[in-house]
Parts: C-alpha cells; sequence; structure tokens
C-alpha cells in the first residue's frame, strides 16, 4: 500500500473512532449507581481519610495486588533478558565533581519527599506508586552519577523486588485464618496495616523501577552466558 | 474457598522466584497437586450449591470487587490446571536443555495460571483488565524467554498487540462506567441498553479483544509467537491464553450486552471467523515450518469459536443452546487437543534437531508415542468421531441447521476438509521409513505427557455430558434477543 493511500486510511479510522466517541460520550444516559457517594459513606469504615487511598488498599484492594503482581512479572522479564556483562560497564565512569555533589544533595531531598508523599496519602493524593516513583528517580539519577546499586540479580535483589507483593498476600491471607475473608482487614488495624503495606510497596516499587532501568540491555552487544544463583 | 485458586499460583510464584534453582524445582508437583485438587473441590462445590459469589475483603459489589465461581467458570478452571499441571511435567524435563530460561520459566508460569483463574473468576469489568493486563505481560515474558532476535522480535509485536488490545477494552471500560455508575458485571447485564454509549463501548471493547484473541485480519502476531516460543509456553498460549480475551469476548456479547448488539454485527463477526478458519488453514498447509502450521492452525480454530455470535444472536432458544454448547466443546477440545500438538511436535523437533516438515521422515519408528499424540490430537482437531472435537462440531453443525443458517454449515465443513489437507501433509513425509537425520533419544515423560492431553482431547467425546451438565450451573447462558 502506498503511503499516502495508508495516511489516508489511518485518518479515517482515527476520525471515525473520534466520532464514535463523541457521540457516545454526548448520549450518555443517567447513572444509575451513585460510587463516589457510597465510597464517602464507607470511609469511615475503611481506616482511611481519603478516598482514593481507600478505594486502591480497601475496597478494590484486589485490583491493587494484581496490579503489583503485574510489576513483578515486567521486572522479572527484565532480569531474565538482562544482559550479565553490560552491568559493570557503566560503574567505573570519571566522577564529575560537579555531577557528585548535585547528586548528594539532591538525593536526600528526593527520599525525604518520598516519605512525605506516601505519609500524605491517608489524608491528600499520594500513596505507595507515586512515592515509589519518587525513589526511583532517585536511584536513576544516583545510577546516572556513577553510584552502583541494584545491579546483581542475587537473592537479596529478588527479595526486595518481591518484598511488597510478599507482605499484602500475607496480610490478605491472613484475614483467611480469622474466619474473614480474603484481602479483609481486621476492625480497627486497616489503617495502620494499609499504611505498613504502602510503606514496603514504595520500597519495592521504587526498587522495581530501578532494576528496569540498570537492567535494560544495551545496544547490541550479546546476550550473557548462565545465571548466577 | 474461590480465592485459593488466585492463593495459590500467586504463592509458588513467589516461591519459585526466591528459591535455589533445585529447591525451586521441588515445589513444582506439589503445586500443581495443591491446584488441580483446589480446582476439582470447587467443581464438587458448584456440583451441589450451585453458584457462587465471594465478596472480596467483605465489600459488596458495586463498592467492592466479586468473583463469581459459575459452571463455566469452574469448567475454565478445572481445563486450566488440568493443561497446565501436563504443560508443567513436560516443561520440567524439556527445560533441562535451557537451564538459563528454566530460571525464570516457573515464576512466569504461576503468574500465568494466576491471571487465568482471576479471569475466569472475575466479576468486574475492570477487574478484568487487570487479569489481561497480568496476563499479556507474563505470556510475553515467556515468549521473550529464549532472547533469541526472532523470538524477542516476536514477542515485542505480541506486547504491542497486546497493550493496544488492553487499551481499546479499557477505553470501552470507562464509557460503561460513565453511563451506568458501576463495574459489576452483574448490575451491567440489568442495566445496559440499546443505546450509543454501549454500543461505541461495545465496540471498542470487541475491537480490543479480537486483537488478543487473533481473530483474522488481526491475527499477524499470533504465528511468529506461539511459533517460536519454547514448545511448553507455545501450549500454554495456544490451549488457555487466546482463550481467555475470547472468555471476555462472549461475555460481552451474550450477557453484559446482549440488549445492544445487534444481528448484523454478529453475521459480521462470523464473517471473521470464516475468514479466520480459511486464511490460516491455507497458511498452514503452505508453511514449511512445523510449528508454523500448529500455529497457523491455531488461528484457524480460533475462527470456529466466533461463530457462536452469529449462531447464537437473533436465533431460536433451541438453536442458540446448541451453539452455546458447541462453542464450548471446541473450546475445551480445542484447548486438549493444541497443547498436545505443541507437546508432541515440540518433542520430535527436540529428536530431530530441526522444524523442517519435508524432513521429518523416520519419526514414526523412532518417536511412535509423540506422533502418535499429534495423530490422535489431529483426529479432535479435524472433528472426527469419536472426540470432543466431532461432538463440538456437532452441536455447531445442529445448531446451523436449527436456524437455517446454511452458510455457516459450508463453512465449518469445508474448515474440516482444509485441516485434514494440512494435517496430512506431515503424516506422508513421517511414515517414510528413511531417516536423513540422527534422530536423538528424547525423554519419555515428553512424549506421555503429549499423549496423556491428546487421550483428554479423545476422551472428551465420551464425556461430553460432564461440562455439559456444568454448564446448566450457569445464568449466562445465551437469551434468543438481539434486534434485527
Amino acid at each position: 500500500m502506498s503511503r499516502s493511500l495508508r495516511i489516508a486510511a489511518a485518518g479515517i479510522v482515527a476520525f471515525g473512532t473520534l466520532y464514535a466517541l463523541i457521540l457516545a460520550v454526548l448520549n450518555a444516559p443517567q447513572m444509575q449507581v451513585n460510587l463516589p457517594q457510597q465510597v464517602a459513606l464507607n470511609l469511615e469504615q475503611s481506616g482511611i481519610d481519603h478516598p482514593i487511598t481507600a478505594v486502591l488498599l480497601n475496597f478494590r484492594s484486589y485490583d491493587t495486588l494484581l496490579e503489583v503482581a503485574v510489576l513483578l512479572v515486567a521486572v522479572v522479564t527484565g532480569l531474565a533478558l538482562r544482559e550479565r556483562d553490560a552491568l559493570t560497564a557503566h560503574t567505573e565512569q570519571a566522577r564529575d565533581p560537579m555531577l557528585h555533589a548535585l547528586t548528594r544533595r539532591l538525593l536526600p531531598l528526593l527520599l525525604i519527599t518520598s516519605v512525605y508523599i506516601l505519609w500524605s496519602g491517608s489524608y491528600a493524593p499520594g500513596g505507595a506508586f507515586q512515592a515509589g516513583a519518587l525513589v526511583a528517580a532517585a536511584g536513576v539519577i544516583a545510577r546516572l552519577a556513577g553510584y552502583d546499586i541494584a545491579s546483581r540479580a542475587d537473592v537479596l535483589l529478588r527479595l526486595g523486588l518481591a518484598l511488597g507483593f510478599i507482605l499484602f498476600l500475607t496480610v490478605a491471607v491472613s484475614a483467611m485464618f480469622g474466619g474473614r475473608p480474603f484481602l479483609n482487614y481486621p476492625e480497627g488495624w486497616a489503617g495502620s496495616l494499609i499504611f505498613l503495606i504502602e510503606a514496603v510497596l514504595t520500597f519495592s516499587i521504587g526498587l522495581t523501577l530501578i532494576s528496569l532501568f540498570v537492567h535494560a540491555p544495551g545496544d547490541s552487544s550479546p546476550r550473557g552466558g548462565d545465571d548466577d544463583d | 474457598m474461590t480465592p485459593i485458586l488466585l492463593i495459590i499460583p500467586l504463592a509458588f510464584a513467589i516461591l519459585t522466584l526466591l528459591l535455589p534453582r533445585n529447591w525451586a524445582r521441588a515445589t513444582i508437583i506439589p503445586g500443581l497437586v495443591l491446584q488441580v485438587g483446589a480446582a476439582v473441590l470447587l467443581c464438587i462445590q458448584i456440583y451441589h450449591d450451585g453458584p457462587q459469589d465471594y465478596a472480596l475483603g467483605d465489600w459488596q459489589a458495586p463498592l467492592g470487587i466479586s468473583l463469581i465461581a459459575d459452571g463455566f467458570s469452574v469448567t475454565l478452571l478445572a481445563l486450566t490446571s488440568l493443561v497446565a499441571a501436563l504443560c508443567a511435567v513436560y516443561a520440567q524435563y524439556f527445560l533441562t536443555r535451557y537451564p538459563r530460561e528454566q530460571r525464570y520459566f516457573w515464576p512466569l508460569f504461576w503468574f500465568l495460571l494466576a491471571a487465568l483463574n482471576g479471569i475466569w473468576l472475575a466479576g468486574d469489568l475492570f477487574n478484568l483488565y487487570v487479569g489481561l493486563e497480568l496476563l499479556g505481560l507474563s505470556a510475553v515474558g515467556m515468549v521473550a524467554l529464549t532472547a533469541e532476535k526472532t523470538t524477542l522480535k516476536a514477542a515485542l509485536d505480541y506486547l504491542y498487540a497486546a497493550l493496544f488490545g488492553s487499551l481499546a477494552y479499557l477505553a470501552g471500560v470507562a464509557l460503561l462506567y460513565g453511563a451506568y455508575g458501576t463495574l459489576s458485571i452483574v448490575q451491567l447485564s440489568e442495566m445496559a441498553a440499546a443505546n450509543p454509549t454501549t454500543q461505541v463501548a461495545l465496540g471498542l471493547m470487541t475491537v480490543g479483544l479480537l486483537l488478543k484473541t487473533a481473530i483474522f485480519p488481526l491475527h499477524y502476531w499470533l504465528p511468529p509467537a506461539h511459533g517460536g516460543a519454547l514448545a511448553p509456553v507455545s501450549a500454554l498460549l495456544s490451549a488457555l491464553v487466546v482463550k481467555a480475551s475470547f472468555y471476555i469476548l462472549a461475555l460481552l456479547w451474550l450477557d453484559v450486552g446482549a440488549l445492544a448488539v445487534t444481528v448484523n454485527a454478529a453475521q459480521a463477526m462470523g464473517f471473521l471467523g470464516a475468514g479466520a478458519i480459511f486464511w490460516g488453514s491455507w497458511q498452514a498447509f503452505q508453511t514449511r515450518q512445523i510449528k508454523m502450521l500448529v500455529a497457523y492452525s491455531t488461528v484457524a480454530q480460533l475462527g470456529y469459536l466466533m461463530l457462536l455470535f452469529p449462531l447464537a444472536i437473533g436465533v431460536s432458544e433451541a438453536a442458540a443452546h446448541l451453539a452455546w454448547q458447541g462453542t464450548v466443546l471446541h473450546l475445551l477440545a480445542h484447548a486438549f487437543a493444541k497443547a498436545a500438538m505443541f507437546l508432541a511436535v515440540g518433542t520430535l523437533v527436540l529428536a530431530l534437531g530441526h522444524g523442517r516438515i519435508n524432513d521429518f521422515g523416520g519419526v514414526s519408528q523412532r518417536n511412535p508415542v509423540a506422533l502418535f499424540a499429534f495423530g490422535l490430537s489431529a483426529v479432535s482437531l479435524m472433528g472426527l468421531p469419536p472426540s470432543g472435537g466431532f461432538n463440538a462440531k456437532w452441536l455447531l453443525l445442529q445448531s446451523a441447521i436449527a436456524s437455517g443458517q446454511w452458510h455457516w454449515f459450508v463453512v465449518m465443513v469445508i474448515g474440516g476438509l482444509l485441516t485434514a489437507a494440512y494435517v496430512f501433509r506431515v503424516f506422508r513425509v513421517s511414515f517414510v521409513q528413511t531417516a536423513k537425520h540422527d534422530i536423538q533419544e528424547t525423554h519419555p515423560a515428553l512424549q506421555f505427557s503429549a499423549l496423556a492431553l491428546a487421550l483428554m482431547a479423545i476422551g472428551l467425546g465420551f464425556a461430553s455430558e460432564i461440562p455439559m451438565s456444568f454448564m446448566n450451573l450457569t445464568d449466562f447462558t445465551p437469551s434468543p434477543g438481539g434486534s434485527p
């Protein structure tokens, strides 16, 4: 197919979809269920003051559990594809004094901000995913400045990556031993357990994102040999 | 009881990720036994007590998420456990030649299983999206495991297709939530009316899911991904993974959006299916590589699933019921047969050291069990009696006659003949006495796990009442609705 024909076809599909979407939004019927209201009514029982965190970690915590599993699958695939030799290649970089000084001042600030974001999740927008992204940003900056972090795929790294998921799953399953449903929090403990889960998740999510950055395969070097455990 | 089927695979995914290699291998068999046992127990429970809801975290839908275990979902859970268990037995011996891949195969395997079980049990449209993401990513990871150039490219194409499919699905979910304010499947199937919003949402979700199910003409990513992956991975992908997005598609068309779909749209889905049957079979007939033949056969067989829509929408209740039963039986029979076929072919390729069909001479003498497994699964795929595939096609043909849709009858009959044509290519060369190559010894467990699956595909022909009796334990059967 010639180029202009392809562009024309793509344009027709794009505008057709846009037209359909506008039609769908304009003709949307009146909502029959008011979920935000139900969230507000149950907020007190959830142990969290902010509706988004309450939905993510309590009302629909099953979705979040699986989302954390998705992140873990991504990093497991990344580890499976990583190259052994590419890891040490950049760690011996000459230390630029400016970069070094800037990094040393930036890293603590980033980590403090991430703890704040994590903490604020219980009463304002924030939480584990955002805080984890900040931790990851700190890790990427440190890595670019030549600090060797998270480059070894040994048992400790794997444990760190999985820790958030393990804790989440353990809390979720432990409810069943007390005769309560899967993913239920014990009465009065919801707030503190959610904060604990979020804190550990922040660490694991940060480590996951850093690992994906660090273990990304290089340009075209042949892939490494056997695994190391 | 219900969430046990999610907890087992998630827990074993973590165990196989963290334990040293030998310990991780030792957990596989106990894990599989637990998984199959839990699935069977749940089947018995549902058989006695009827469909069940489970409110996760004790939050009732629509505020929380509920799991729904009915006759259809437990049938699929049992199928998943059985096929996965035999593929895992095979993989244990197959992967001894791939020490590096073995390390990460098992965590991905268990996550894949968790995603499948999650999708069969989901009672919430957004939760299905999360399940699809988990399924897609672990499947892509498994395709990419060998990290060769061709498989990496196939995995990347698969990833883009899976992501685009998910996004289109998510857009539809957002529209439905915006219109009705709930994500619960039970609630939506009561509320969703025939209005433009529902129809556009269904259209977007359908496109995404067709891409994920690799329905012609959106099948381009499937043959390289399924044909290029390691044999146990191909078996899992073709037998189970593509069925998950079809399951959601059926749920949307026959349950959630039953009032919004039109007969013309259903006929169009049928034409896509017919295209898949003809194009997939023709490509399977043309290809030189045995694994690509099996992969294109999957493209063709998925086409039969699409015939559910024209055969069940806008027809009499009796015809719709027949179509529904035939489709479920076809799904089960194809899962067993295709897993068996990929495992058998994997063994043959391992023994010969190559996959060129024209140089398959001599395998009938040196690998008779694997070839026999291939033959038995081919019997089911062609729809010859006695097999699950025969019963499935019989029901589908009867349904086409009952609703007077002779064009689908013709498509199915020609499809069966085309299947025979490409399968007999393999037999024509494999019975040649003289081998051109050295044929290596393979572990007997490889051949016998393939044979076990093939026997299940055949055995389904004698035991079709079992899944059929489970299908009566669900309220998710096609209603003879559909506006003309």
